[in-house]
This record gives C-alpha cells, sequence and structure tokens, in this order.
C-alpha cells in the first residue's frame, strides 16, 4: 500500500520549527503533520505523544559514546502508526528540537488560550 | 490555533506519569501484602494472614479507582510490570513494620502529586485524591496499631499467638472521621 503523501496546507498552523523540519498543527482535522526527513507524516493525538515517547526514550549520549562499529541508526516504529523513521544522530538530535519546541509551543497555547478565552477575569 | 492536547486530556504531562507511577506504587502494595499473608499462612497466623489478604484487595482497588480516572479524563493509564517483591520475612514483627512503611511511602507518594496539582492549579485531580487522603489515615491507623501490639501485648509466651487474634480485630472508628 502506498502510504498517504501530503503537501502543505494553507489552513495549516506551524508550531515550531528548526533547521531540520517543520511542524504544523492542523484544527480541522485535529492533527499535527510533521515535516522531516523527506517527507510529511499525519500524527493524531495518541501517536504524536508516542512518538514523543520514543524519541525521548532514545539515549543519545550513550549513543554519541558507543564504541560499536554498527552504524549509529535508530529506528523508531510506532505501534498502529503509518509511519517510521530512520534516523542517524544528527537526525535524532534534531526531531528530539523539534519536539521539544513543539511541546513548549502548544503548552504556550493552552496557557493562551486559557487566559484570553476561558478565564474571564 | 486550537488547544487539541487539552481538548483530548485534562491531564497535564506530568500528572499523568505521576499518577501512572502511583498505579504501579499501589499494584506493588497490593502484592506486597500477598506476599504477606502467604508468610503469615505459613507461619501460622492465620488472622494476620486475613488481614492481609484483605489490604492486598484494598490495594487493588485503590490502583483501579487511579487506572479508571486516568482514562476517564482522557489519558493514557499504563498496566504496570511488578517485580522485587519480598516473599519472606525474618520475624512476625518485622512484616507488621514493613506494613507501616508500606503504607507511609503510600501517603507521601499521594501527597507529592497533590502538590504538584496545586502548582498547576489542577483541581479536578485534587479533589479525586481527597478520597485517598481520607483512606490513608485509616490504613496508617491501622497499621500503626497493630505494629502498637506488639508492645501492648508483648510477644513472650503465647504473646505472638495474642497478637494475631487481635489484628483481625483492628477497626477505625475514630470521631475524627
Amino acid at each position: 500500500m502506498k502510504p498517504n503523501t501530503y503537501v502543505p496546507s494553507l489552513n495549516w498552523n506551524k508550531v515550531y520549527g528548526n533547521h531540520a523540519g517543520t511542524i504544523y498543527q492542523s484544527d480541522e482535522e485535529k492533527c499535527w503533520f510533521i515535516d522531516f526527513a523527506g517527507k510529511i507524516a499525519r500524527f493524531d493525538y495518541r501517536n504524536i505523544l508516542k512518538l514523543k515517547k520514543a524519541v525521548y526514550n532514545i539515549d543519545i549520549e550513550a549513543l554519541l559514546l558507543s564504541n560499536d562499529k554498527s552504524g549509529d541508526l535508530e529506528i523508531i516504529f510506532i505501534c498502529a502508526c503509518d509511519h517510521c523513521y530512520v534516523l542517524s544522530l544528527l537526525e535524532i538530535i534534531a526531531i528530539k528540537d523539534l519536539l521539544q519546541g513543539t511541546f513548549v509551543m502548544l503548552e504556550l497555547n493552552h496557557i493562551i488560550q486559557d487566559r484570553l478565552h476561558r478565564v474571564i477575569a | 490555533m486550537k488547544d487539541i492536547m487539552r481538548i483530548k486530556c485534562l491531564l497535564s504531562a506530568d500528572v499523568e506519569v505521576l499518577l501512572n507511577q502511583q498505579i504501579k506504587k499501589e499494584a506493588h502494595s497490593s502484592s506486597l501484602y500477598l506476599a504477606m499473608a502467604s508468610w503469615c499462612n505459613r507461619n501460622g497466623f492465620d488472622y494476620s494472614a486475613d488481614y492481609f489478604f484483605k489490604q492486598a484487595e484494598e490495594e487493588r482497588l485503590h490502583q483501579l479507582k487511579f487506572y479508571k480516572y486516568v482514562l476517564d479524563m482522557g489519558g493514557v493509564a499504563i498496566s504496570p510490570e511488578i517485580t522485587n517483591i519480598k516473599n519472606d520475612f525474618n520475624s512476625f514483627r518485622e512484616v507488621f513494620e514493613e506494613a507501616l512503611e508500606q503504607e507511609v511511602n503510600i501517603t507521601q507518594s499521594i501527597k507529592n502529586i497533590a502538590a504538584r496539582c496545586y502548582k498547576e492549579s489542577d483541581f479536578v485531580t485534587l479533589e479525586f485524591l481527597n478520597w485517598f487522603f481520607k483512606e490513608q489515615r485509616e490504613e496508617e491507623y491501622k497499621a500503626r496499631r497493630a505494629l502498637e501490639l506488639f508492645e501492648v501485648i508483648g510477644e513472650e509466651g503465647t504473646g505472638r499467638w495474642e497478637i494475631d487474634k487481635h489484628v483481625g480485630k483492628i477497626e477505625y472508628t475514630s470521631e475524627a472521621e
């Protein structure tokens, strides 16, 4: 089965981006699109949390200090998700930064929504 | 931009992690009480064995209460892996010392979750935790009373037999309820 391919839409909101990629949020579809490692992948609420957990669990320091002759590749496979990533060490650092930035921005958005719309002073 | 994270789940990521840790602690507690029940039964302390079987059941119910709360709020409840259960004890008294220590640990851990909830103004979870605080009053009281029987009755002669008989009768019927 050919995986879905996406093109950035004007309705997407950019949440966070760095040199290696960008994460967008689609309010209509209530999901996020991750433009990273040469593809745009769709992640719903559950899957983006699983991706975050998978990436945060990678011990980057151990990979850096490892003397193994094997390549420093990590496969990020998420259960019940169409996408999987095979990433080098530098890409892992980049996607971790991307996700960290995204979750900070989502938290900030939550605070702004609370202050401006939900809590009427 | 819509606040999808909040729409999907009431709990913050930090509180969700703490609640899942608590689920694990309650499960560990339940297993430990089961091990205590086994030890008491093996050594002829029938009333104490029954007491610990009941405690194990209660801790299991606490675990499920946390578990269902996390799910109800839109979070991910994680079924915990329980290892390192102490199955052997050096004495009858040690069993009760460990039981009290376990209850103190649980109370402290729930206080820690509440402190986090205060920080985040998560009053919904705080209200949920209130039930557990009341429950812990009873649990700690019972564990402390059981241990005090060792001082009051003494272990000499038929002391341990007497203590065992009294353990099942401990009840929390305080006016402070």
